[in-house]
């Protein structure tokens, strides 16, 4: 995304393409899973039409779950956030969003589109989706701590160094994706793979559990530092949280597969 | 009865259904995508040659089941957990008295649990003691995501709920079932939420909670929760089928159970229909954990461990002598039916795997 050029500018929308809204739907997560709805092939449609003027682009993005009774509460919050995705692109004045085949497609798809709150559009939930969206949050955060903490222990870290660290003493190299930590008085240096830091930091951040540059970086479930007395029982509870969400990961992916293939016909149904 | 690397495998399955969701019993759309989205479950962890069609699927009946359960001779006996859904099918998709009139047929195969839903208020406390004096139902299942009027499900920690409780301590239904499975509804909520297992629990030392489905997609949080209270279960509904085409999550899952729970609270289930013990007990058999699974773990998945999970686990739960039921099940219709007899009369004659 070049995020550069003022929305809507006409004759801007020519440099939107499939490619540059897929890009811009990397960035959207099944809550659930922690993963991106682009990698989970959710997206089964993307239409630019462009105005005869020239001067109005609206992006049309349509996506199937891997069930009709996928949460509510997590298809609205994918429906928006892809809805807000395309929308930042440079050149689009406008998206739709068109959740296929799911029992609440009706109450989601109005919802989403003529932006309304979630409990508006379902009169009958008991508030917002706040809550959800925290409970998510913190453990997927959870579950990105255990593989970020993984590649410091593997990197030669002790458990007694890990919980000391702070944000201030991570150094990223952009040359080589990768982040160099330097420890006590610089005499002693390792460097991990940038991509599960970057990504722990990044969920940490969503559930304001990061405090400062010079606070802790890694933290007990409710926020806290961590004792090092903690640290064993603290991994053993992240890798919990880590196999809790790859293993709804592979229910939903041999859903998905198998929902695909009846609706393509090639099932038996 | 299984005989598996020379040793003979009592297998109780603690989930199975014995559904009706043909055309004429589906009352709404919802009914249709209930259906629809188990047959997904069913083609998505069954392997090809063992899949069923979506009209097979959609009603099986009393001879199928046998069939299935008894035909090799895998399975010694099943536990029925009843899934009312009357507002999706006109006569209920799967319910107490229909499977009840199992029993009546196999007595020592099958054992069929009641079901409360604490909403129903005193009426419910009634069919609660009409289950127990009809049946002598030792467990119960719960479904607590289910809506009812303006309803939007209910916790097993409520009040309403501890007052079904304590009415199930008092008849001796110790063994509560708790179905707790993806989210669906209610709509902003997680409503299979485990935290509610926590204190209902603790609260009532004397009742056994065993969660259905360990909580997928709640595995850690039911982890924590069982690591820390001693009369909360695992059933391993969903989770056994990953083992046949996701051999490697399906080890993670096993290596977090055994971690934290052990391997005397997880109960084996095949969810019956939605998955077949006749291929399922004999794959959950054979699976392992990788080197690096064991090492990271620490724990034993090996055949005494599968026995318990298999069978030895609901027997404690459901005061079943594994000695003499064998002595029993011998001489039942369904040994009968079968030609069963010989692998119950003497030790190592049970059916052996096909590999």
């Amino acid at each position: 995304m070049s995020g550069s050029e003022p929305t809507g500018q006409p004759g801007s929308s020519g440099s939107v393409t499939e490619q540059s809204v897929r890009t811009a739907l990397d960035s959207v997560l099944d809550p659930e899973l922690d993963r991106s709805i682009v990698e989970l092939e959710y997206i089964e449609e993307i239409t630019i039409e462009r105005a005869p003027s020239g001067s109005e682009t609206n992006v049309r993005m349509a996506f199937l779950l891997p069930t009709a009774w996928c949460s509510p509460a997590f298809a609205w919050m994918m429906a928006t956030d892809a809805k807000s995705a395309i929308e930042s692109i440079s050149g689009v004045d406008s998206a739709e969003i068109v959740l296929r085949d799911h029992m609440h497609e009706t109450e989601i798809n109005t919802g989403v589109n003529e932006g309304r709150p979630f409990g508006e559009a379902f009169p009958d939930a008991d508030g917002g989706l706040e809550a959800v969206r925290a409970t998510l949050d913190h453990k997927a955060r959870l579950a990105r701590q255990y593989d970020a903490v993984e590649a410091l222990l593997d990197a030669g870290l002790s458990p007694a160094q890990i919980v000391a660290l702070t944000p201030a003493d991570l150094d990223r190299d952009t040359d080589d994706d990768r982040i160099h930590i330097y420890l006590g008085d610089r005499s002693f240096g390792v460097s991990v793979d940038a991509d599960p830091i970057e990504e722990y930091l990044e969920m940490a951040t969503a559930e304001g559990c990061l405090t400062g540059e010079t606070d802790p970086l890694f933290r007990m479930p409710d926020g806290d530092p961590i004792d090092e007395s903690m640290f064993e029982l603290l991994r053993r509870r992240t890798r919990s949280a880590k196999v809790n969400v790859n293993s709804q990961g592979t229910v939903c992916d041999a859903l998905n597969e198998s929902r695909r293939e009846m609706i393509e016909g090639t099932g038996s149904r | 009865m299984f005989t598996y690397e020379g040793e003979d495998i009592f297998v109780i399955d603690g989930h199975i259904h014995m559904w009706d969701a043909s055309d004429e019993n589906i009352k709404t759309e919802g009914g249709q995508q209930f259906i629809d989205c188990f047959y997904d479950y069913h083609t998505g962890f069954t392997p090809e040659d063992r899949q069923w069609t979506f009209e097979e699927y959609q009603q099986y009946g009393a001879d199928r089941l046998t069939d299935d359960f008894f035909g090799n001779g895998v399975v010694d006996m099943g536990i029925f957990q009843p899934t009312h859904l009357q507002e999706f099918y006109h006569d209920g998709f799967n319910t107490f008295d229909d499977l009840g009139a199992m029993v009546d047929r196999y007595p020592e195969r099958f054992i069929v649990n009641g079901r409360f839903d604490p909403r129903d208020g005193e009426a419910g406390l009634e069919e609660l003691e009409r289950q127990k004096e009809e049946r002598d139902i030792l467990g119960a299942k719960v479904y607590t995501a289910e809506w009812k009027g303006d309803s939007k499900g209910w916790r097993l920690d409520s009040d309403d709920s501890f007052e079904f409780l304590q009415k199930c301590a008092d008849l001796g239904i110790k063994n509560i079932h708790a179905h707790k499975g993806p989210t669906i509804r209610p709509l902003n909520k997680d409503a299979f939420d485990v935290g509610d297992v926590d204190l209902a629990a603790s609260s009532f030392p004397e009742l056994n909670f065993i969660v259905e489905h360990v909580g997928l997609p709640r595995l850690d949080d039911f982890c924590w929760i069982a690591a820390q209270e001693p009369n909360v279960y695992g059933g391993l509904a969903v989770a056994a089928p990953m083992a046949v085409n996701r051999p490697r999550k399906f080890g993670e899952i096993m290596g977090e159970l055994l971690y934290w729970l052990g391997e005397d609270r997880l109960l084996f289930g095949s969810d019956y229909a939605l998955w077949n013990p006749d291929w399922l007990v004999e794959t959950f058999l054979e699976a392992e954990l990788t080197d690096e699974q064991q090492a990271e773990y620490g724990v034993d998945f090996g055949l005494e461990t599968k026995k318990k999970i298999l069978g030895e686990n609901a027997a404690e739960l459901y005061d079943i002598d594994i000695e003499q039921k064998k002595r029993d099940l011998e001489v039942d219709a369904i040994s009968e039916e079968y030609d069963l007899a010989p692998m119950y009369s003497d030790t190592t004659g049970g059916a052996v795997a096909d590999d």
